[in-house]
């Protein structure tokens, strides 16, 4: 290969980088107090959160204005955003702040909920359990409760008839809602996944928008 | 400030000008206090611009996805759209308005 195509290789390999690393992170919020926009990081999270014991006022749960032709109930998650929309009659939507799968592990897709359940037992996959100790002991089952990772409630999403092993579900660690930390579930704070769970039905339509996905589910 | 204002009319003006421009500054709304540095149209114009290429292109909705979005000079957004492998490219504006829909 020559000099000058090395070159070109090298500089397109950087600029890639350079993109895909943009598109990974540079989530900001706005600072009422400060009035300055501020990066929104996992150590700015975790200050912000202990400090106001909620997430910023972008990521809390309210109602929106959302034009689209979707059915009232269709779930839509913008993983770039960190917004999970509820279709709401009217042109509205109930909007929820999300945490999402940190780099590598986004994916976008329509999908559906298969099935429901209330503090799920958390049984982490095998690929899971090959990396990562913490998740090996729980290799047989995390029973429900406070500390599993699963939280509140969890929504089961299906393509047709089979599981994706994704799910959107609650967490015990609400200062991670607007950040990409996730192995590709969707995660809420435990008092929004109550709520959405209380909203919607089994079936329900799941669109999950993601630039940059590594992976495609049902479509 | 009497004084300033006398002996330099311009620059005083220029300054009271700007001073009561960031006076006048508020937050942004609750729904609008994030941001990310890669721009990306919001969640619902992406999904009217996959319903607009499904009505176009006679597909079903459930399969056509937005997979990328940017701003546009002219304003509003390009959306990237894979319908089984069918690409589509579609430009829509900030009020939701869809003003292009073109196999890619």
């Amino acid at each position: 290969m020559s000099r000058t195509l090395q070159k070109a290789a090298l500089a397109t390999l950087v600029l890639t980088l350079a993109a895909y690393v943009a598109l990974a992170a540079g989530t900001q919020i706005y600072d009422p107090k400060t009035r300055k926009w501020v990066d929104y990081d996992k150590n700015t999270a975790r200050k912000y959160f202990a400090r106001n014991k909620q997430v910023p006022d972008a990521f809390r749960r309210q109602v929106v204005t959302f034009r689209t032709a979707e059915e009232p109930g269709t779930i839509i998650i913008d993983g770039n955003q960190h917004f999970l929309y509820l279709v709401q009659p009217g042109g509205q939507a109930i909007r929820y702040g999300i945490g999402v799968g940190r780099e590598g592990f986004g994916w976008a897709g329509i999908v559906r909920v298969g099935r429901t359940a209330e503090w799920p037992t958390w049984t982490p996959p095998a690929e899971m359990v090959a990396r990562d100790p913490n998740a090996a002991k729980w290799a047989a089952g995390q029973p429900g409760g406070p500390d599993n990772p699963l939280g509140a409630r969890a929504l089961y999403l299906y393509a047709g008839d089979a599981d994706t092993i994704y799910r959107i579900h609650g967490t015990p660690e609400s200062w991670t809602i607007g950040l990409d930390v996730s192995s590709g579930c969707i995660r809420m704070n435990n008092d929004d996944i109550i709520d959405l769970h209380s909203r919607i039905k089994v079936g329900a339509k799941v669109i999950v928008l993601m630039q940059g996905a590594a992976l495609y589910k049902g479509v | 400030m009497s004084i300033f204002l006398k002996s330099q009319p311009l620059p005083a003006l220029l300054l009271c000008s700007i001073a009561a421009l960031a006076a006048c500054q508020s937050a942004p709304p609750p729904d609008q206090m994030s941001r990310t540095a890669v721009e990306t149209a919001p969640a619902d114009l992406q999904l009217l611009c996959a319903d607009a290429a499904a009505k176009q292109a006679g597909l079903e909705r459930a399969k056509v996805l937005p997979t990328g979005s940017r701003p546009v000079e002219a304003g509003g957004f390009s959306v990237d759209l894979d319908a089984s492998g069918r690409k589509f490219a579609c430009v829509i504006d900030r009020t939701g308005v869809v003003k292009s829909v073109q196999a890619a």
